[in-house]
């Protein structure tokens, strides 16, 4: 790893958001390859901070603010790709993300969002208080391979059944994978619903994601 | 506004005060040493019958005098890590008293301490950030007489704290001093950081022959000595508590107007439970109601004499169960609330065991009390109001969606707020979580971290000069 990629990576772990636009922008006059900034740098500082969470090494606001250091290299990268016409990467895959119907409770959702993204996944959040129906049309509307649905409250957990039998009527099962986290949510309780995954954090989401679409990638090519 | 809780007022305080000197002056003090009689008779004091010494408060205020004041250190190994006990500490010190037996909740064994159980202890104290030091008193069979010289060359092989040692063999004192001499660096370097040894005075107001006995072999060697008295309430002591504080104090002056007098200018610490006398099972008890109440007065008590009060904490539940959380939990926190300079956590069994899984439970325990004494900050920053509209500006549709989780006011202040851990062993997982780890108790979690630490954690050893003076100190006391 060239010296500047390296001094990207540790903006990244020390949580240094401002350091990481400085150090992408001059990376980019420079004429480093953005793919390279995006791999070397920006997505193995997150891996690397995700891995930590999930060794219980850093608290889930470090997490949180690594991300959207992250976020920010990201976003300049993906600016320069497009104004440069450079044939981007493709993403690791397409996610649906919301809350369901009568939750309004976004934290898990936004820090998946937040994780998947710099891991080089496309994310269409749906926001929160959805029901089946928008979860589903979305994820065909953009060709997703999995809708990730979020229920802090048991009250609303019901509903991530809502989006089984939606997928069922619109003969989609199957087709389109199911993931589902939140409070009130279990491995018991995705085995209830029919759900595909069961994530109980956010880091964990990304793994299984991660797994679901590097299985199909191999599916495809053999 | 940094926490503190006062259960005495100005007045209070010098009402009792003034109670003690007038039990010291007019019911005085039996001396069983005629020579320390007669040395107190020379300074002032008056002798009646059976040897009752009557100590005026003129006495005892030039004693107070002469006694440093301000600070009092508690040496080991490593003169960085010494305990100063002084005015405004930020917290108290707390150390982990070794006991004469151990204590196997996972094994439910309850076996005479070992020299293997002690070098355990004292490594897992060693490693802990919340324990300041240890102190020894220990009995143990296995080692014998001079059992206060072993228990002490023990301790210091597997810390650099300090270590403390309760004796109550005088024989023990030499060999015990040349080794705390060849670890502080020599005779003059041990006036500065000296052996500090607790002894007990007798309740009510005497002074028996061991007693006199340890008193002089501090006064000759020059040890720190740590005076202690018991009074149980309702006992051997008033069981009002004002009446009560009043004897422990007069009891304690007693003991540094003797101390002053065979040698003036020694430092001197005291040593101060609260014991209640159980009237259902008659038995002596340290964690107790009134324990509870006077945990918040002992750091008001050695503020308005200006001596530290070392206190004693002691469960006397015989298991890690929720009697041994309630009665730890409620002897530990009021005595930091009061400020106490220095708290001595006794095992568990009314002072009779020790168990290394306890240590994690009052490691704990004093992370929260240091968090409570911290207090609330309050200032523009912590108001936060700039992140709340930044935060409460974000916006889904008409929702307002915002949160702070990963706003840069929440990374600079989390860690300062909450006092997190990142090895925390109290378990806040979901239930889900936690029964895929295994379903753990809190023992079970503890006891697994004692492992961990045992086979990781290597306290530095000793030095091959001390080493050296240990094998000259056994040759010379056929030890």
């Amino acid at each position: 790893m060239d010296n500047r990629i390296k001094q990207i990576y540790d903006a990244v772990m020390s949580y240094d958001i401002e350091l990481v636009k400085e150090l992408v922008k001059k990376s980019l006059e420079e004429g480093e390859n953005p793919l390279v900034i995006m791999n070397d740098g920006l997505s193995r500082a997150i891996i690397e901070i995700g891995d930590k969470f999930g060794r219980e090494e850093i608290f889930l606001v470090e997490l949180m603010i690594a991300a959207d250091a992250c976020m920010a290299g990201v976003e300049l990268v993906k600016k320069n790709i497009l104004e440069n016409r450079i044939p981007g990467q493709k993403p690791k895959g397409v996610v649906v993300i919301g809350t369901v119907l009568g939750d309004i409770h976004n934290i898990g959702k936004d820090i998946l969002k937040t994780l998947l993204e710099t891991g080089g996944f496309e994310v269409h959040d749906i926001g929160v208080d959805r029901n089946a129906e928008s979860f589903v049309s979305t994820a065909v509307e953009t060709g997703a391979g999995i809708i990730g649905s979020s229920a802090l409250l048991t009250t609303t957990a019901p509903h991530q059944k809502d989006i089984e039998k939606y997928l069922k009527e619109k003969n989609l099962k199957g087709k389109i994978k199911t993931i589902i986290g939140g409070a009130a949510t279990s491995q018991q309780w995705a085995e209830e619903v029919g759900a595909d995954f069961y994530a109980s954090t956010a880091t964990e989401g990304v793994n299984i994601i991660r797994r679901f679409f590097e299985g199909a990638e191999n599916e495809n090519k053999s | 506004m940094r926490t503190k809780v006062e259960v005495l007022n100005k007045t209070e305080l010098d009402k009792i005060y003034q109670a003690s000197l007038d039990i010291l002056e007019k019911i005085g003090v039996n001396i069983e040493d005629d020579e320390i009689a007669g040395m107190m008779k020379k300074n002032g004091c008056r002798i009646g019958e059976n040897n009752i010494v009557y100590i005026p408060e003129k006495v005892v205020t030039r004693c107070l005098n002469s006694t440093p004041r301000g600070k009092v250190r508690l040496s080991g190994r490593d003169p960085n890590k010494d305990i100063i006990l002084e005015k405004n500490q930020k917290y108290p010190f707390i150390i982990s008293h070794v006991l004469m037996n151990y204590y196997d909740e996972l094994k439910n064994e309850y076996r005479t301490i070992t020299a293997d159980d002690i070098k355990k202890f004292i490594t897992i104290s060693d490693s802990l950030e919340t324990i300041s030091g240890s102190w020894m008193c220990t009995l143990m069979p296995e080692f014998g007489k001079m059992y206060t010289y072993y228990e002490y060359e023990l301790a210091v092989r597997y810390t650099t704290k300090p270590v403390c040692v309760s004796s109550f063999e005088p024989e023990a004192v030499p060999p015990t001093l040349e080794l705390a001499e060849a670890l502080a660096g020599g005779k003059d370097d041990l006036i500065k950081r000296p052996l500090t040894l607790a002894y007990c005075e007798i309740s009510p107001l005497t002074w028996n022959r061991y007693g006199c006995d340890m008193l002089k072999a501090s006064a000759r060697w020059g040890i720190q000595p740590a005076i202690t008295v018991e009074t149980p309430m309702g006992d051997t002591g008033p069981v009002t508590f004002a009446g009560n504080i009043a004897q422990k104090i007069a009891e304690l002056l007693s003991g540094l107007v003797i101390v002053q007098i065979l040698q003036e200018g020694l430092p001197v610490a005291f040593v101060v439970p609260l014991e209640t006398f159980d009237m259902r099972t008659a038995q002596i008890c340290l964690a107790s109601r009134p324990d509870y109440l006077y945990g918040l007065a002992v750091g008001q008590i050695e503020d308005y004499l200006d001596i530290p009060f070392i206190s004693p904490v002691s469960p006397d539940s015989k298991t890690l169960d929720m009697q041994q959380a309630y009665e730890l939990g409620f002897s530990l926190l009021p005595r930091m609330l009061s400020n106490n300079k220095c708290i001595v956590v006794h095992g568990l069994d009314q002072t009779h065991a020790i168990c290394n899984e306890l240590l994690f439970l009052m490691d704990e325990m004093v992370l929260s009390g240091r968090r409570i004494l911290e207090g609330i900050e309050v200032n523009a920053e912590t108001l936060a109001l700039e992140p709340l509209a930044e935060v409460a500006s974000k916006m889904e549709g008409s929702r307002r969606n915002g949160h702070f989780l990963n706003h840069r006011h929440t990374l600079k202040w989390f860690a300062k707020e909450q006092l997190p851990r990142k090895d925390n062993i109290i378990d806040k997982y979901r239930r889900e979580k936690w029964l895929e780890m295994g379903s753990k108790s809190f023992v079970k979690r503890a006891n697994e971290k004692a492992d961990e630490i045992l086979s990781a954690y290597k306290p530095e050893p000793l030095p091959e000069d001390i080493e050296k003076a240990i094998k000259k100190i056994h040759e010379k006391y056929s030890i």
